[in-house]
């Protein structure tokens, strides 16, 4: 393996992974102890590298292979409990001491807070490694083999299907921490990231536009999620040809795919469960802690320790130990997530929930979102109960995490009558307040799905939705 | 003074030329771009996020045996370039065989040369973070004095300093800067266990005059404290099709959703609704539809750039004229296969990112019509202002989200009522435009359009009255 390494710190060949997370720490070991001798009283230094091959198609066709690596360090500095961040590209050292200082002069502009200081070291249980020697090989001939896999996948499928975009990537990143405090950690991660997106057409008609996504760790499940893909987006992207008006609008029943309980349910419970935004007064379930917010059966967990999901990891932005975590359980709201500013705020542990990359101060998130499987049976089962109404795929709109209000409108839409799906519906939109409707959960369908790699839920028959026809 | 960066980079262009003599064959494009940012961000009078963040390097793209490779450089050195170009051949080379049709070599254009800077970029670096940090945790404490109900309130400010070299292997040879900053204040509001939240925010490119040119930093936060108040109290809208007046906020969203993203070239060759309709009435007579490098009408539009990463200087395309649908925006590789010349649309986000066709500022043109008339004018619909999210489909179909509604009966405004989604196809939206008011107004700045990458882009234009449906409460 070359290691050959210019004079300002980057590879000019491959590192192997172990040296690259040596290099990755060393350099923010560096950049802590310059920020110390800037005059910071607390310095915290984020790294990344990442290496990436992607292959992208547009139109049915190659459009551009695209090579890349490069490497990122973010600087978390407090002086007198004030807060300063900088980040960089530039691995030379004048970069690297201007990095220290902006950030230190930045603390000295800012009001002091008691809760900026960093958390302190606590013992990380490491995953198993996310690198698998078989995704991680692999390069810019394989992103194309992958690219154009499932793109003449998805065509074959339906010669209506018209392919917008089409995205086949593999990446290795690998990330470091070290602070001032003694946190000190590193972990990579190799992926194969795929994506594609477009529409069916027939003549005039132009459906709904459709796409999918998925990220993968295994090989081994490389190929079947690549089919997976390929067969849903066109299966759905056909299936919106021909869209009509919904018959009528009504208030009442809509089954929603996982997709779409992530995007209008789970996400503004994830919002109003950050400890800052209880603490500062802006969740809407802030004060309901122990309360039950939703329909028996509602479970919703991170998961950081899933390797089928993107954001499984050991640790957090922050360096602390990332763990399962209940949210929500049978209906009953549990915890707050904490990252280390917020657990300040309570003299309290965070509970891992730090979260971003290193060109930004940390925030405060989930990792890899899971909401358990139910008992309502099938897909099938769940049409059943719905009987008449609106089957949602997508949720395109907006939903307010204060109020909870939201509107928007039902992409991939489907009419359901008698139990079974009549066609596609177009121009039909729902809205709704999402707490009041958590509780209004009548059916989870028994099996929690993968959504686009990153999270999982099941279907879900949901009461008390507004749908309006277009 | 806090020294925050902005050390201005020498010239990058004559590197870029030696680069590229080095490594002669075929078409290559190089292109510096050096992104710095500063962004605070304040809540309840809390410092969340101060910020200075650099993001550097030379981006190169190559069209070798007709397709393109790209790779990237975080080092502004000749080696390393050339080998970035190395590795692009090589990465074009290596997906060749995946290629059907082959990219032709590009046409002749006259490309741009010199050096273009937007305004205001000199005067807003000077300008100490400490004054804007000042700014933000005042006006933060302002919106939760304005009244009991506000429970929370955060500011923040960014500002997003770019410097571009462009050279290409077929003449192109600029130099660029420009400076976007923008602002935002959120208030919430709670009563009886419901919140409600109001929002305003300004972005431009130009300096700290221009961002705050229409309204102080203290009038955004007042509306938005208002706003998230007066909606505790609002009702909801009646769902339905009906007849709206749209804000120039959500004519900009309009115009950039539902007819924007649909005449991209790219979007276009895979079959959005604009595919094969030029020439044809796409839109009532009333609307002309234009996308512009420059900031027409008013000063500091969001994503006002002078040349685009492809090293063609920016013109303003006229998309509809009068109803007819006359262009459609292209970068080089579009405009050859059709034939026309490249509009100056190809925008990358990061050096590390290969140029995509982006819209810059795109607006409807304004018309003769009082905002009073268009009301009085109006027998029963609704008016609708504050934009929010938005997206749009190839196929046309629109959703974009308000933030305020007003019934209208009788030509008479009635209270507050809550904002909702509003939903469309483009062209059928525009068919039903009937009234377009006299007024211009630029309201998107603030943010960032997503596709695959973000764009700081602009968009507007005046009061219009259309047929959109509403997400309403009631069905």
């Amino acid at each position: 393996m070359s290691t050959t390494t210019t004079g300002r710190g980057r590879t000019a060949d491959t590192l192997s992974q172990r040296e690259r997370e040596e290099e990755l720490l060393a350099r923010c070991e560096t950049l802590v102890a310059e920020a110390l001798r800037a005059g910071a009283d607390e310095a915290e230094a984020f790294a990344t590298h990442a290496q990436k091959s992607a292959a992208t198609f547009e139109k049915g066709d190659l459009k551009l292979a695209h090579v890349d690596e490069g490497s990122t360090i973010g600087l978390r500095v407090f002086r007198q409990n004030r807060l300063g961040f900088a980040a960089t590209n530039q691995f030379d050292a004048a970069a690297l001491a201007a990095a220290a200082r902006n950030a230190v002069a930045l603390a000295s502009a800012s009001p002091a807070d008691p809760a900026n200081r960093l958390p302190d070291a606590r013992p990380i249980v490491e995953l198993p490694s996310l690198v698998h020697p078989g995704i991680a090989r692999l390069g810019i001939d394989e992103a194309v083999d992958l690219g154009h896999t499932l793109l003449t996948r998805a065509q074959k499928f339906d010669t209506r299907i018209s392919v917008d975009g089409a995205n086949a990537s593999t990446s290795r990143v690998s990330q470091a921490i070290h602070t001032s405090r003694g946190v000190r950690a590193v972990e990579s991660d190799a992926m194969v990231s795929l994506s594609i997106s477009g529409m069916a057409l027939e003549g005039a008609d132009v459906g709904g536009f459709h796409y999918g996504s998925d990220a993968i760790r295994d090989p081994v499940l490389l190929e079947s999620a690549l089919a997976r893909l390929a067969d849903d987006f066109a299966r759905t992207s056909v299936g919106n040809l021909a869209a009509q008006r919904a018959p009528t609008s009504y208030q009442g029943l809509v089954l929603f795919s996982p997709d779409a309980v992530l995007d209008l349910f789970v996400a503004p419970v994830l919002a109003a469960s950050s400890a800052i935004a209880v603490q500062r007064g802006r969740s809407a379930l802030g004060k309901r802690l122990g309360e039950r917010i939703g329909a028996p059966g509602l479970s919703i967990h991170d998961r950081p320790g899933d390797a089928e999901l993107a954001g499984a990891a050991s640790f957090d932005r922050e360096g602390q130990p990332a763990r399962l975590f209940a949210l929500v359980e049978d209906g009953w709201l549990r915890g707050w997530m904490y990252n280390g500013y917020a657990a300040a705020v309570e003299n309290r542990a965070s509970t891992g929930h730090a979260r971003g990359g290193a060109r930004g101060a940390p925030g405060l998130g989930a990792h890899a979102v899971c909401v358990a499987g139910g008992t309502g049976g099938s897909r099938e089962d769940l049409l059943a109960a719905l009987g008449r109404g609106l089957l949602v795929q997508r949720f395109s709109g907006s939903v307010d995490p204060a109020s909870g209000d939201f509107s928007g409108v039902a992409k991939s839409s489907r009419w359901v009558e008698g139990g079974r799906e009549t066609g596609p519906v177009r121009e039909t939109l729902l809205s709704g307040n999402a707490y009041q409707l958590l509780a209004r959960i009548v059916a989870l369908g028994n099996a929690s799905e993968r959504v686009d790699g990153s999270a999982r839920s099941p279907w879900a028959l949901v009461d008390g939705l507004t749908v309006t026809a277009g | 003074m806090l020294g925050i960066m902005n050390r201005a980079a020498p010239d990058p262009t004559d590197l870029l030329q030696d680069a590229l003599n080095a490594a002669p064959g075929g078409f290559v494009e190089l292109r510096w771009h050096k992104k710095q940012t500063r962004g605070i961000s304040v809540e309840k009078g809390r410092v969340d996020n101060a910020t200075a963040s650099e993001h550097s390097g030379v981006g190169v793209r190559v069209l070798e045996q007709g397709t393109f490779g790209f790779a990237s450089t975080d080092r502004l050195e000749k080696g390393a370039v050339v080998r970035a170009i190395g590795e692009a051949r090589a990465a074009a080379r290596a997906s060749s065989r995946a290629r059907r049709e082959r990219v032709p070599d590009f046409p002749a254009v006259t490309l741009a040369r010199g050096r273009f800077d937007a305004p205001g970029v000199d005067a807003t670096l000077a300008r100490p973070i400490e004054s804007a940090l000042e700014m933000l945790l005042e006006v933060e404490r302002g919106a939760r004095a304005g009244s009991s109900r506000v429970t929370s309130a955060s500011t923040a400010y960014a500002e997003i300093y770019e410097e571009k070299g462009i050279v290409t292997s077929d003449g192109a040879k600029v130099w660029t800067r420009a400076i976007r900053p923008e602002f935002r204040v959120i208030a919430i509001a709670a009563k009886a266990g419901e919140m409600q939240r109001g929002a305003e925010a300004v972005g431009v490119t130009g300096g700290w005059e221009c961002l705050f040119e229409s309204k102080s930093p203290a009038q955004l936060a007042e509306k938005a404290a208002k706003q998230a108040v007066y909606l505790l109290d609002a009702g909801y809208p009646e769902g339905g099709r009906t007849q709206v007046l749209l804000s120039p906020a959500l004519v900009g969203l309009l115009t950039h959703e539902a007819v924007g993203h649909t005449v991209e070239a790219d979007f276009v060759a895979s079959g959005s609704c604009a595919a094969g309709r030029l020439g044809t009435r796409v839109a009532s007579d009333l609307v002309t539809l234009c996308d512009s490098g420059a900031s027409e009408y008013h000063d500091g539009a969001g994503g006002t750039l002078a040349v685009d990463d492809e090293g063609v200087a920016t013109q303003r395309t006229t998309v509809i004229e009068n109803g007819f649908l006359r262009s459609y925006l292209h970068d080089r590789e579009s405009a050859a296969r059709s034939g026309v010349a490249p509009t100056g649309n190809a925008r990358a986000w990061e050096y590390d990112d290969e140029p995509l066709i982006r819209m810059r500022n795109t607006y409807i043109a304004p018309g003769t019509s009082k905002l009073d008339e268009m009301i009085a004018g109006t027998d029963d619909g609704y008016l609708l202002d504050g934009a929010s999210n938005g997206q749009a489909d190839a196929n046309g179909e629109f959703m974009f989200g308000t933030r305020e509604a007003y019934r209208i009966v009788r030509g008479k405004k009635g209270p507050l009522l809550r904002g909702v989604n509003i939903s469309g196809s483009a062209f059928d939206v525009l068919q039903t435009v009937d009234a377009v008011g006299s007024e211009f107004r630029w309201d998107l700045g603030s943010g960032h359009c997503g596709k695959g990458q973000p764009a700081k882009v602009d968009a507007g234009g005046p009061w219009l009255r259309c047929e959109v449906v509403l997400g309403g409460r009631k069905a």
